[in-house]
């Protein structure tokens, strides 16, 4: 049975919004030339291809459901009460079992020493084995063996993916054109090879995690790889959903502050100050307690972990966003500004047309480039404020995988010791990889939207 | 006379363009105190020339082959550091734009110190306060304290003189140093720059698209045409008779002949008729409410137009021209006064009326790269008025009506699907008429419709503006700052100052015995061809 999370439907809501405006840019010249300077740019190609790779992961973990058992005291199938999603049933097989506690990357034995029975009186300390993983190595006793023809078999896998989804693009021209698909391929080689690279190290990940904890085990045994994997979709919501909450406020308050002027001006500009001069973590705190205090009170609304957990998350993106607008909301009341005086909008004034109908067919086309840069750079911004926001226990729930519940419980790893060290270093490596990939989009987008940037990649 | 500078074979590419040449083969010389102007139309390679004289040119542009050579030295294969030397002690230039050549934040004595060799304050003092008035600037004691938004463009591009000559150079190159001016400064300018050549024995390289311009100044004219050089002439003969047939058009362009519509002086009704207009606006007012000055930008103004006529307003910046015509458009409030369009007060009409109304009368603007949406097609910026004032037409006459009016500008039809950015400057003039004229309006007001564009491209769009009234008849508001090209246009015109009409009449009549004093003035600083 499929279930309907509150931030799910707003992911859904989001990569709808994304297909139709790739659909609309298709459509409109002038749009699909600025976004083709994107991927001329390699390292802009690169970015979106990474980007997308996290976005799928994203998505098939936004897909719900809760699972049918067979209930041998009533004789009939009931649904559990545990939620989960595509990506865990993807991924069962590396996250079924968990150990007792800590034990580090591709290590066989827990990472603290543990009093074992030898014999009837002799106790001795050792490093237990680890139950389920590290010890059953497929195809080699010796690790470091084993790691190396597991990663082979992964690219031997990888290429049989990439050749069915090659037959599958081209089983039109398979064998009429055979010349002009490979200087195809040799024009594009550095994206057909970058997607090959990024596919490889996924298979070989997945490969390996079923026989080793890749990124070690946390402090009840789960696999902070796993984790780290499940705490994308936190991230990338987070950076999403808080743009959609503020796109509106920003957009309409800025033309209307920019465009229309006056007295509405001076409203909305004070407006923006006053909740400028707040401090944001404060409104956030505030409003996260003021949720609890609620969910506390009724707990019938509530039923299971998963719901109450997920409106926390909710409840963050919008208070996030209706902070965060003030920025993007200033610059387009100064760009509308300087749209009112422009001769085509004195033009169109001269015909008559209403405000409104000058707003939408000159004033918003001629602004979107500044939302879109905006957004972008904005969302590396989120990615971090939530790590910030729950190292200070005010972000996402703790039941909640996230970076920054990784970060806030390795406060304590790394002051015992010896010191933990894997379950920090895998939230920096996954958080820094989708910051930098969505920065350096950020900035392929601005140069192809900045009309004074030189375009002659190459 | 020996020679100063000599310019041979200097080819230049730059980077983006394909690596296309975008000078071929320059090659000239400047002789010692001689005025040398450089002309042409804009992208023809003026100021890349003057750019790699001195060495300053953008990273993208690269120099192939050629030599410059200035007083024996090859300016090409100098050190960066011996250059600095040479702009330093002997040549310098001005920039078109003095309102952005000055740094805002730095008193005029800081900016001009920095062109001085280094001495003890108090001489650095009187060299800047002698220089200063020998720019003409008289209260130099007090300028330099001044910061560059307190003084006019006038006195800025002064300063910027004053700065160019403070190293006593050899060789100043004007990069069109009167373009942005009005033409009362632009003649004090150009006298100026001519009277430093004597005091100071310099050479001076002049660039300007303006033949008459540089007819006033120059001793020598080079004619640039796509990075070419058209023709190299001494300038009593170039004026008499130019050689090349580039030229000629070029010296052409700058005569309109038109049939005057005299004898429709008749007894008609006023198209548009403006009584005691007034447009005054507060300096805004603070949060308090504390009143502060009024500025008049318009001031008691009053004109009519007869069908079929032109009348153009003059005047320099900032003397309200263009207030008066978005006052008319309903662009900015009316502090009192009467418009009538065709006996109909439009300040009395409420908002549908007015809406129906508006398509009697219409605006065209100056600057053709701003007044067309870069995100709109063609064929959806004519539309945009067509569909809003004239509801009632179907889809169908809408398209031929497109092709016939695009027709009509001189324009192919395929353009209706191309976007602006596609178009150069005159043919983006000319779809801003063509997004008028579908309406078929009775009254055409043009903001200075002309003032952006190349000498040849200027006329090819006022003949069409010509060409459109001979055959509806429709009256045009003509406002410029070309009081040469409007006595050629218009049949009667009012000369403007300061927000009020100092007088009005007959164009011929003002133009040949004006009355006022200030329009004696303004007519006697427009510089003419000197044949």
């Amino acid at each position: 049975m499929f279930v309907f999370l509150l931030t799910d439907l707003f992911f859904y809501i989001i990569i709808l919004t994304l297909l139709s405006y790739i659909l609309y840019v298709r459509k409109t010249p002038d749009l699909l030339e600025t976004w083709s300077y994107v991927f001329k740019n390699k390292t802009g190609a690169l970015s979106v291809l990474v980007l997308s790779f996290f976005m799928i992961i994203a998505l098939s973990d936004s897909i719900h459901f809760k699972n049918k058992v067979y209930d041998e005291n009533n004789k009939k199938y009931t649904y559990t009460s545990e939620i989960s999603s595509l990506l865990d049933i993807i991924l069962l097989p590396i996250h079924e079992n968990s150990e007792k506690s800590y034990s580090s990357p591709f290590s066989s034995k827990l990472y603290s020493k543990e009093t074992v029975k030898i014999d009837k009186d002799i106790d001795k300390r050792v490093y237990p084995k680890l139950k389920y993983k590290g010890n059953h190595n497929l195809y080699s006793e010796k690790n470091i063996q084993n790691i190396f023809i597991t990663i082979i078999i992964s690219f031997v896998k990888t290429l049989f993916i990439c050749f069915i989804m090659y037959l599958i693009i081209f089983y039109k021209t398979l064998f009429k054109n055979f010349k002009k698909i490979t200087t195809y391929f040799l024009r594009n080689k550095f994206i057909y090879l970058s997607f090959f690279i990024i596919l490889l190290i996924f298979i070989s990940l997945y490969d390996l995690s079923i026989q080793y904890y890749v990124l070690g085990t946390d402090k009840v045994g789960e696999d902070v790889l796993y984790k780290s994997i499940k705490s994308i979709r936190t991230g990338i919501l987070i950076g999403t959903l808080t743009t959609i909450v503020m796109l509106p406020f920003a957009i309409f308050l800025g033309i209307f502050a920019g465009y229309i002027g006056g007295f509405v001006d001076d409203i909305i500009q004070y407006i923006y100050t006053t909740l400028n001069s707040i401090p944001s973590v404060l409104l956030i705190a505030s409003a996260i307690l003021m949720l609890q205090v609620y969910m506390a009170n009724n707990p019938i609304d509530f039923e299971n972990v998963y719901e109450r957990a997920d409106l926390r998350l909710f409840f963050l993106c919008m208070i996030l966003g209706l902070t965060s607008w003030t920025g993007l909301c200033r610059l387009l009341r100064g760009e509308s500004m300087k749209l009112r005086e422009i001769e085509y909008v004195q033009a169109s004034q001269t015909f008559g047309l209403s405000k409104v109908s000058i707003i939408i067919r000159h004033i918003i086309p001629n602004i979107m480039h500044i939302v879109i840069i905006t957004v972008v750079l904005d969302f590396s911004a989120l990615v971090l404020a939530e790590a910030v926001l729950s190292y200070v226990n005010i972000g996402v729930d703790p039941t909640t995988y996230s970076w920054g519940n990784m970060i806030n419980a390795a406060r304590l790893e790394m002051s015992r010791e010896p010191i933990v060290w894997w379950s920090l270093f895998a939230a920096f490596l996954f958080m820094f990889i989708l910051v930098l990939f969505a920065n350096l989009f950020s900035d392929a987008v601005r140069d192809a939207f900045d009309p004074r940037a030189n375009k002659n990649y190459e | 006379m020996n020679k100063l500078l000599s310019v041979k074979d200097l080819c230049l590419t730059i980077k983006s363009k394909e690596n296309q040449k975008v000078l071929k083969n320059i090659s000239f010389d400047i002789h010692k105190s001689e005025i040398v102007s450089l002309i042409g139309e804009s992208g023809s390679g003026k100021s890349l020339t003057a750019l790699s004289i001195i060495r300053l040119l953008e990273k993208s542009c690269k120099i192939k082959s050629g030599k410059i050579i200035f007083l024996n030295k090859n300016l090409l294969s100098l050190e960066e550091r011996d250059m600095r030397d040479i702009r330093k002690e002997d040549i310098s230039m001005i920039f078109q734009e003095p309102m952005r050549s000055l740094n805002p934040v730095m008193s005029i004595f800081e900016q001009l110190r920095e062109s001085y060799p280094k001495k003890n304050k108090i001489d650095i003092k009187k060299n800047i306060i002698s220089d200063l008035v020998s720019v003409g600037i008289n209260d130099a004691d007090r300028v330099i304290n001044l910061y560059p938004h307190q003084l006019s463009g006038g006195m800025k591009q002064r300063v910027m003189i004053a700065m160019a000559i403070a190293c006593k150079p050899k060789l100043l190159i004007a990069d069109e140093p009167t373009t942005s001016l009005d033409v009362t400064i632009q003649k004090q300018v150009l006298d100026l720059l001519v009277e430093l050549r004597e005091k100071l024995n310099m050479a001076i390289l002049f660039i300007t698209h303006d033949l008459a311009v540089a007819s006033q100044v120059s001793d020598k004219i080079i004619v640039l045409k796509d990075g070419k050089i058209i023709e190299e002439n001494n300038a009593k003969e170039f004026f008499k008779l130019p050689k090349n047939s580039y030229s000629k058009s070029l010296l052409e362009s700058s005569v309109y002949n038109r049939q005057f519509f005299n004898n429709q002086f008749n007894s008609e009704n006023d198209i548009l008729s403006v009584q005691n207009l007034k447009v005054f606006y507060q300096e805004k007012k603070s949060f308090f409410g504390n009143n502060s000055s009024l500025l008049k930008a318009v001031d008691d103004v009053s004109l009519s137009i007869k069908p079929g006529m032109t009348h153009a307003i003059a005047g320099e910046s900032g003397s309200g021209k263009t207030t008066i015509a978005k006052a008319i458009m309903g662009l900015t409030n009316i502090t009192s006064g009467k418009i009538k369009i065709c006996d109909k007060d439009i300040l009395n009409m409420n908002n549908s009326e007015i809406r129906s109304f508006r398509k009697n009368y219409q605006m065209i603007f100056q600057d053709p790269f701003s007044s067309l949406n870069p995100r709109m097609r063609i064929g959806a910026i004519i539309k945009e008025g067509l569909c809003f004032l004239k509801p009632e037409i179907d889809n169908r006459t809408i398209s031929s009506i497109l092709e016939d009016v695009i027709d009509k500008v001189g324009l192919s039809i395929d353009s209706l699907n191309k976007y602006p950015h596609q178009f150069s400057g005159g043919q983006r003039q000319r779809i801003a008429i063509a997004r008028v004229l579908v309406l078929n309006p009775k009254l055409l007001i043009c903001d200075e419709p002309t003032s952006s564009l190349d000498v040849t491209v200027q006329k090819q769009v006022l003949d069409l503006l010509l060409n459109i009234q001979e055959k509806t008849k429709i009256s045009y508001l003509f406002i410029s700052h070309d009081i040469k090209l409007i006595s050629n246009f218009s049949d009667t015109i009012s000369i403007m100052h300061k927000g009020r009409i100092v007088e009005h009449g007959i164009t011929s009549d003002i133009i040949n015995n004006s009355k006022n004093s200030y329009t004696k003035k303004l007519l006697k600083s427009v510089p003419q061809i000197i044949n």
